[in-house]
This record gives C-alpha cells, structure tokens and sequence, in this order.
C-alpha cells in the first residue's frame, strides 16, 4: 500500500492507495502513530484509490478514532480521523461491519478537511 | 521461499493446491491462487471478491495465532469445484484453534463500547456460505469453507484443458465443460495453455462444443494456444470462426462485450 501525507492548517492528509490488509495495516498504524507524536489528532484519510480493506485494516481504523477524539481543545473541539472517498467495495466492508455508524464520512477530501 | 503448488484434474473435479510459510508475505500468493479458484468456479467479481477476503481473514488469523511468530510453520490451502460449490480448506498444523473463544464484535456497539477483535471471523460467517473448523492431534486445524456457485450467473466460467486433443484424449477432456453446459453454464473460456497437440478430431470436437454452447446463446471463447495448436487454426481457417485470445485476461475482458 502506498500512503501520501499532506499537511492542511486544519488536518492532515493521508491518502491511501492500494491494498490494506494484514500486511500493510501495520504501515498505516505507523504513520498515524507519528502524526499523533507531533500532536496532530485532527486525520483525514482519503480512500478513494483504496482497493481493498481487510480487517487488521479496520483495527487500525477504530484505534486511530479512539485515540483522536481522546485529545480535546474544548468539550465540543477536538481531534477525530474522518474519511473521504469510499469506493463501492469498501464501502460494504463497512457496512457489513457496523463501521459506518462509526466513522464520519464525506464525500470528498475538500469537504472532510472543511469538517473540522 | 518455500513453495508447492501442483495442479491436477481428477474425476471430473478442478482441485488445485497451494502450500506457504504462515508468514504475512504469503498473503500476496494466497489471494493469487484464490483469484484462479473463483476464475475457474466462473463466479461474478463481487462474489469472487466475497471469496478473497473471507480467504484472506482465514489465513491472517492462521499467521497470527497457530504458530509461534518465530517459528512459523506452513499453511496448506485446498480449493475444489463441486456441481454447484467453491469448497476451500485451510489447514495448519499450529496450536488447537477454539472458534468458540473468540467473542463476536458487537457491530451495533458505539465507538467507545466497540472492540475491535473478532472482525475477522465475524467477515468469514458473513461472506461464505458454510465455515466448518475441525481439529485433531494428528492432523491439526483444519477450516473449511464453501461458497454456492450460481450457475445461472452471466459470468463466464474458464477450464484449463491440458495434454493431447487428439481422437482419444478429446472426450476425456471436455467431459466436464460439457458437464457444466448441461448444469447451464453459458459462457465459456478453454484455456488451452497446457494443450501440446490438437488433431481433426480435436477440432471437430470443439466446433461440436461451440454448436451446443451457441444454441444456447451463449458465448465461447479459446485462450493462450501454444503455437503448434494454433497453427491447426490458421491452417483450416477455424481462426475466423473461434473467438481465440492471446491471454485469459484478454479473454475475460472479451466477454461481457457481446457476441465475437
């Protein structure tokens, strides 16, 4: 899998691009864990040339979340990974899951950065 | 890296094997070898990509938890085509594995309730039609998983021809496409990769085949003919007739894009 970094005054992005499965969730897992150690909790990740998404993939997601939204400016502000762009296939991954009830998704990455 | 794999077509039945280290590197190989199984069961890209990923959640469960990270031992994997079922198994020969002890996720769960283990077994239930752990001190952990294949899906289903088409090994080969005509396959592709001689007989046979597959309105399509095979074609003018493609990709992209 291929991960791009984009910093935004808002939030960072992290476009994924390829497969996320066992063996690249770690990789994910890592470049999020260095955004957090520079106290960047507010992610977006863009899926839109996600290819396919297996479930070592959506423990990292669910972890990240947590992890974000533990870190707050105020009660009503603070850090949260929110996604944009999800392809058909993975989009029934979530919903077979239950993840779409828990993650905010956006249609596109302009929009997603804008939620925050 | 150690690796077998060994194909073989007996009593009328694809069966194919593929053995790897249980290691995340093999994962890569593992859905390679799903990819031909679900290829050769003729099913449509969503179920075939229903298949991968239950597959995938299989084994990364098996290089997670059977062996010891530092000395992992292999998987075997298994797929075999009956009438009207993908049937895999996934064996291992690591520490008993209890499905009963791994929780179901709450998928209803909010996000600070919501554990995140247990997905993977939870995608497997959800997207095969039968999950069957098995396990004895002798032989491991063996997890075997089916899929229905619908046979009245559009989707093309290939077979793998090999050896001689000749008067006497012809029947013997198209035994099982003319099985699955009858089962009301519509479309098909023979890959003729591993075909070293075609005779007349041969020929007359798959034109045989080709009257009985249009009948039915569907579609048949040759694929990666060694050049000799080929050549049979050109010859008697039967490359105007057959739909003959370079490769299986090149192939299954043909159909869907009407009639050749």
């Amino acid at each position: 899998m291929d991960i791009a970094h984009k910093r935004f005054n808002r939030a960072d992005l992290l476009s994924l691009k390829g497969r996320l499965d066992a063996a690249s969730a770690p990789q994910l897992k890592q470049q999020i864990e260095s955004l957090f150690e520079q106290g960047r909790y507010r992610i977006v990740l863009d899926m839109s040339e996600l290819e396919y998404l297996a479930s070592p993939g959506l423990r990292v997601l669910i972890e990240a979340r947590k992890r974000a939204r533990d870190w707050k400016i105020t009660d009503l502000e603070g850090g949260d990974v929110r996604i944009a762009n999800l392809p058909p296939r993975i989009k029934e991954v979530f919903d077979l899951t239950g993840f779409t009830a828990l993650f905010e998704t956006y249609p596109d990455v302009t929009e997603a950065i804008g939620s925050f | 890296m150690h690796l077998v794999y060994s194909r073989k077509a007996a009593d009328n039945q694809a069966t194919e094997v593929l053995t790897v280290p249980a290691t995340l590197d093999s994962l890569a190989h593992i859905s390679a070898f799903i990819a031909g199984a679900t290829a050769q069961a003729g099913l449509d890209e969503h179920t075939a990509w229903q298949v991968e990923l239950a597959i995938d959640e299989a084994a990364t469960n098996i290089i997670e938890h059977a062996y010891d990270a530092a000395a992992p031992g292999a998987i075997k994997l298994t797929w075999q085509l009956s009438v009207d079922e993908l049937i895999i198994t996934l064996h291992d020969w690591g520490r008993q594995f209890d499905p009963n002890a791994v929780p179901s996720p709450d998928v209803d769960a909010s996000l600070d309730d919501r554990q995140a283990g247990g997905l993977g077994m939870f995608l497997m239930n959800k997207l095969m039609d039968t999950v069957r752990y098995e396990f004895d001190e002798q032989h491991g952990n063996m997890l075997t998983m089916t899929k229905h294949i619908n046979r009245s899906s559009e989707a093309p289903q290939v077979f793998g021809l090999s050896g001689r088409l000749d008067a006497s090994g012809t029947d013997q080969e198209l035994e099982r496409v003319r099985t699955a005509i009858g089962n009301g396959v519509r479309h098909i592709l023979l890959d003729m990769g591993d075909v070293s001689f075609m005779s007349s007989s041969g020929l007359r046979a798959l034109l045989l085949l080709r009257k009985d597959v249009l009948a039915r309105n569907g579609v048949l399509r040759l694929c990666a003919l060694q050049p000799q095979v080929l050549e049979v074609f050109s010859i008697t003018g039967f490359t105007q007739v057959f739909a003959i493609h370079r490769t299986r990709e090149d192939a299954l992209a043909a159909f869907g894009q009407g009639a050749p």
